[in-house]
């Protein structure tokens, strides 16, 4: 649930970076600052040396293949350490001026460890309402990894997730609702997070089927009445249609889209390239 | 010890006084009639200029208006005019007047714009097109991109184009996830873990997930060892042929994107272009550039999807014309003519006829510190808004403006406007800037100027003679007849009617006609010096509505003239006060030998005024040689030193027949601190040199002016009105005695139109006005002596000033041989 996320000072959570890639997404960072200054919230930004890397290294057989596949080298300890490092400064600098030019109090730290492992370590430490934003744009086979990551770290309450096509952060604020019973939270968390630009909230109201929406709506409506800046749109998407739930989405042209894991946009398992190849902002995953 | 005599007692002077006898009464003054010539108002034949028709254009022109109407007739680039003629005499009004309605007659040029040229961007396209079209093709351009703005965004934002956008992306990017994760699951179906490195990726043994710790791999059999490098050796070549493959792909599904874009963009670019396509299908030009257009919107069809920087900086998007990223997609109209109903050719006046606003100029703004361009900061000159029709300017402001005149005949010659940097024309920089296309030239230039640079510039420019071949040569004045004293009335109802201002009756008028015959300096003849004219007519409006009349008559015609002659005649009264303090030394009364008055104009901006100056000669024995004093000091100009010379001349002709010329003489204009130019002063010192040799007096009631020649012959001078006033006004300053007068030669009489107090006084006898055609006439009145001529025995009569001279320069000349004689024997001794 993300009911709340905790504000900065109150040491009960707060906004969790993971940086693994020498090359982090930067719209994965605006995002992640972004939510942070939507709750008012601080970013722990954790550089993760994966120990796995040296372990290869410590291979004489080894080689580093380049992502041109051109070369092939002996992989060292140094070296990998040496453009970690590198890697790590340049995205802490970026990560910086982002913070700095909204007044989001960051703290950034280099751990050396299993990359899920360091994630569970950092949000046990600080508290049950922390947001994990992932660095690298996900892809089709990423659903797997968003359900180990919502089992093994108990200590957040959602996910950032930025895709492959993701282009902008300004623009209305999406909820795709599946729940009604997640619509007052889901709703509250929007608010927030469109206060910034004063964007318009749209909540999308995804259903299998016509008379589960029309009654979706109508509850929705009584919900939701007397806000401004608000509007409510529909979409039919059968389970295991995620490429339905994906174009809908795209045609809301979001800033920012609010949605539950498990669901149809996200189901716990399936491909989830329709929505790499579809969402153009950040997602933000909810339990 | 020896006694001083009075002139009167020498002989000479005894025997010119049996002579004055004979010539009192020879010299008649002029009568008052031949002063001044009125305009009687009640022959003008009208009340009020309110009963004329004002006039429209100019009047006794006649020769400049049909060289007007030739070189604007004529079919030829290089028959380009030159207006000649004083400043101010209207001549600009009445040839715009003519252009303009020449103009109206002519058809219609065409319109030039200046477009991006697609190929070459540093070489904009001149676009002609047909009149009027211009501005449609600029506004349909805008539209045609505010259409595009609109609609692009929405076509890529679409499903049609999103879903097989998708299908590309997915197509590359599910071959490439393909390969690879069946690469990782090859793997990790042979125990190999396949991480990503900060640089690439590496593959390590892998047990349950994890890379296995290099102690643990270790301790593992030796051909286990080696059968486990052996795979990631393998798999490691194949990792290497998938990422190699990934450019390639990539560079396909670039390919494929790009062609999807353009297939999409045009549609879009098409169905903005085709109604401003078909609006201008008669216009093989404008279609090429339209096609040339579309090509590159399609290319770049990426301008209309707004950025999300753009997005968050600038809210509010910029109107299309003013957005800079179609700035290449816009039309600068040069020119547009026809436009609201307009048809006919331009008629253009260029005040200041500077290079830029000659040929046009690229302007340039200042962007990060650095000034850059491009075709839309090319501005049109006078000469791309005069094409297909005429151009006037002011040739002495051209010719002052850098560069111009130079610009002017470059581009009349090439009959191009080709627009260049002025020091990138004069090869002085060559910095890389705009070269826009050449435009072809049509146009009729009139110059206007006055005579001096006229003919200067046919005399040091070759040029300007080929490409100014039609002068239009105003005259200042034009003869006075009736039929013209009544075209100049409706003049002046002209200019009560341009400016405004209240009738005036017909005395005014009248008057206004004699100030025309003054200020042309010829009683025939009326000035048309429009400026100057109009400027009386308009204080004189003034006058009379500050008197609280309806209609400006005479009097305040008068007080307009006086008023303006007391606003510059400054100078004038302080020179009065030097004659009256008798600092400026001149006698007007009485008769002195070798002393005469002569006459001098200063003239001062538009204001001009005469003055007397004292001339004396001073004569002895000598070798022959007339020493002018202004000359010697470089004080005289050449035409007074000929005066000098011609009088020298005289003398050797008159009076040295069968003698040497044994005379030494000295001429000087006394008091003269300044410069002395002209020969008006000629027959005034040979008056003066007569009277030293005569020993016979010069009255100093009178004064004189006339130039002379050798023969004796006094001939004209210029102004003769000023010269006769300002003597009169020292004498009336010093007391009219009524003798006083000023000798003028016979042949200004007809450029006398002297001032009323002038002709009122010679009215009275208290001044006069003598005529004289000849020295012998002029030193009679002067003396009152007889010139007389030679007699059948070669020798002048007894008593005369000629016989006088003469015998007193025999005497020069004996004594000058016994003194010779003298000096030679007492060598020899």
């Amino acid at each position: 649930m993300i009911a709340h996320v905790a504000q900065a000072g109150e040491d009960r959570g707060r906004v969790v970076l993971q940086v693994c890639s020498p090359q982090p997404n930067a719209l994965a960072l605006l995002a992640a600052v972004k939510i942070a200054q939507a709750f008012q919230s601080e970013i722990e930004s954790l550089f993760i040396e994966d120990t796995q890397l040296f372990d290869c290294a410590a291979f004489g057989f080894v080689q580093e293949v380049s992502l041109s596949g051109r070369s092939h080298k002996k992989l060292s300890a140094d070296d990998v350490a040496q453009s970690l490092k590198l890697a790590a400064q340049g995205a802490r600098r970026e990560l910086e001026r982002l913070a700095r030019s909204v007044d989001v109090p960051l703290r950034t730290r280099t751990v050396r460890d299993d990359p899920l492992q360091a994630l569970r370590t950092a949000c046990s430490e600080v508290g049950p309402w922390n947001v994990v934003a992932l660095s690298e744009p996900f892809t089709g086979g990423f659903s797997r990894t968003v359900k180990q990551m919502f089992e093994a770290i108990e200590g957040t309450t959602g996910l950032i997730l930025v895709g492959p096509r993701a282009r902008r952060v300004t623009g209305p604020t999406v909820i795709a609702l599946e729940d009604l019973d997640r619509l007052p939270d889901l709703t509250r968390a929007a608010e927030r997070l469109a206060a910034i630009d004063d964007a318009m909230i749209a909540v999308l109201l995804i259903a299998p089927d016509a008379p589960r929406l029309q009654h979706m709506d109508t509850l929705a409506r009584i919900a939701l009445a007397g806000r401004e800046k608000l509007r409510i749109d529909h979409a039919v998407v059968a389970r295991g249609a995620p490429a339905a739930a994906a174009e809908a989405l795209r045609r809301q042209g979001a800033g920012f889209v609010i949605c539950q894991f498990g669901g149809a946009v996200v189901p716990e398992e399936g491909d989830l390239g329709p929505l790499a190849a579809a969402l153009e902002c950040p997602l933000l995953l909810v339990r | 010890m020896f006694f001083k005599r009075s002139q009167n007692d020498t002989p000479a002077a005894k025997k010119a006084e049996a002579a004055a006898v004979a010539a009192a009464g020879a010299a008649a003054a002029l009568p008052v009639d031949d002063l001044r010539r009125v305009v009687d108002p009640a022959s003008l034949g009208f009340a009020s200029t309110d009963d004329l028709e004002p006039i429209s254009g100019l009047i006794g022109q006649d020769r400049a208006l049909k060289a007007l109407e030739f070189g604007t007739s004529i079919k030829s680039h290089d028959y380009n005019i030159f207006v000649l003629g004083p400043p101010a005499s209207g001549k600009t009004t009445a040839v715009r007047q003519q252009l303009v309605a020449k103009a109206a007659k002519a058809a219609t040029p065409h319109d030039w714009a200046y477009v991006y040229n697609f190929s070459a961007p540093n070489r904009p396209k001149a676009l002609c097109l047909p009149h009027g079209r211009a501005k449609l093709l600029a506004q349909g351009m805008i539209g045609a991109l505010t259409e595009l703005r609109s609609v692009v965004p929405g076509v890529f934002e679409g499903d049609d184009y999103q879903a097989r956008r998708r299908a590309i992306d997915e197509e590359f990017r599910s071959s490439q996830e393909a390969a690879f994760e069946a690469l990782n699951t090859k793997a990790q179906m042979q125990n190999i873990a396949l991480l990503r490195t900060p640089t690439g990726f590496t593959m390590a043994p892998m047990h349950e997930g994890k890379v296995v710790k290099p102690e643990v791999f270790n301790a593992l059999p030796e051909n286990m060892r080696r059968e486990v490098e052996n795979k990631i050796e393998a798999l490691q070549k194949e990792l290497g042929d998938i990422l190699a493959r990934v450019p390639k792909a990539d560079k396909k599904r670039r390919a494929a994107l790009t062609e999807l874009n353009e297939e999409v963009a045009r549609v879009a670019v098409h169905e903005a272009l085709d109604e401003l396509g078909a609006a201008f299908a008669d216009v093989p030009a404008a279609i090429a550039y339209l096609n040339d257009a579309g090509a590159d919107l399609i290319s770049n069809i990426a301008l209309f999807l707004a950025s999300e920087e753009e997005n968050a900086v600038v809210r509010q998007p910029l109107d299309t014309a003013h957005d800079v990223r179609f700035r290449r997609y816009m039309v600068n109209v040069i020119t547009s003519n026809g436009a609201e109903g307009a048809a006919g050719a331009p008629v253009v006046e260029e005040i200041n006829p500077t290079y830029g606003n000659l040929v046009g100029r690229v302007e340039h703004i200042a962007q990060m510190g650095t000034l850059v361009t491009d075709f839309l900061l090319i501005k049109p000159g006078a000469l791309h808004s005069a094409n297909g029709g005429f151009l006037m300017l002011d040739v002495r402001k051209l010719l002052l403006s850098p560069f111009a005149w130079e610009a002017l005949k470059r581009a009349l010659k090439a009959q191009m406007i080709r627009i260049e940097q002025p020091m990138e024309a004069a090869g002085l920089i060559s910095t890389q800037s705009l070269d826009p296309e050449p435009i072809p030239l049509d146009v009729r230039v009139v110059l206007f100027g006055d005579r001096e640079i006229y003919y200067l510039l046919v005399a040091l420019d070759p040029d300007f003679v080929r490409l100014f071949k039609v002068q239009a040569d105003f005259d200042d004045s034009i003869v006075r007849s009736e039929e013209n004293d009544r075209a100049f009335a409706r003049l002046v109802a002209s200019i009560v009617k341009e400016h405004g201002l209240q009738p005036v009756d017909a005395s005014g008028v009248a008057r206004v006609i004699d100030e025309g015959a003054r200020l042309a300096d010829h009683r025939e003849k009326l000035s048309i010096e429009i400026g100057r004219i109009a400027d009386i007519v308009r204080e004189a409006d003034h006058w009379a509505k500050s008197s609280g009349r309806s209609v400006t008559t005479r009097e305040d015609i008068e007080q307009a003239i006086e008023a303006h002659m007391q606003r510059s005649d400054r100078l004038r009264d302080r020179s009065l006060e030097t004659f009256e303090q008798k600092v400026m030394l001149v006698d007007v009364e009485g008769a002195k030998v070798g002393q005469i008055n002569g006459l001098s104009v200063l003239q001062l901006g538009s204001f001009a005024f005469g003055r007397p100056s004292r001339i004396t000669a001073r004569v002895r024995l000598g070798s022959g040689r007339v020493t002018d004093i202004e000359r010697e000091v470089k004080l005289g100009g050449p035409l007074h030193s000929k005066g000098v010379m011609i009088l020298w001349g005289y003398l050797a002709g008159q009076f040295a027949l069968d003698v040497p010329l044994a005379l030494a003489a000295s001429l000087v204009f006394e008091q003269s601190y300044g410069g002395v130019d002209g020969d008006s002063a000629s027959s005034a010192e040979l008056y003066a040199l007569l009277s030293a040799l005569a020993e016979v007096p010069i009255k100093q009631t009178l004064a004189v002016t006339g130039s002379v020649n050798q023969l004796g012959e006094v001939q004209a001078i210029g102004g003769v009105n000023e010269k006769i006033e300002g003597f009169f006004d020292v004498c009336r300053q010093r007391g009219l005695t009524k003798s006083q007068g000023v000798l003028i030669p016979q042949a200004n009489v007809q450029h006398l139109m002297l001032r009323q107090d002038v002709v009122e006084a010679v009215r009275k006898g208290e001044f006069a006005v003598y005529a004289v055609s000849s020295i012998s006439q002029g030193i009679e009145i002067l003396t009152g002596v007889k010139a007389g001529e030679r007699g059948s025995d070669g020798r002048f009569p007894e008593g005369t000033v000629n016989r006088l001279v003469e015998d007193k320069l025999r005497v020069f000349a004996e004594r000058g041989r016994d003194f010779t004689r003298k000096n030679a024997e007492d060598q020899k001794r």
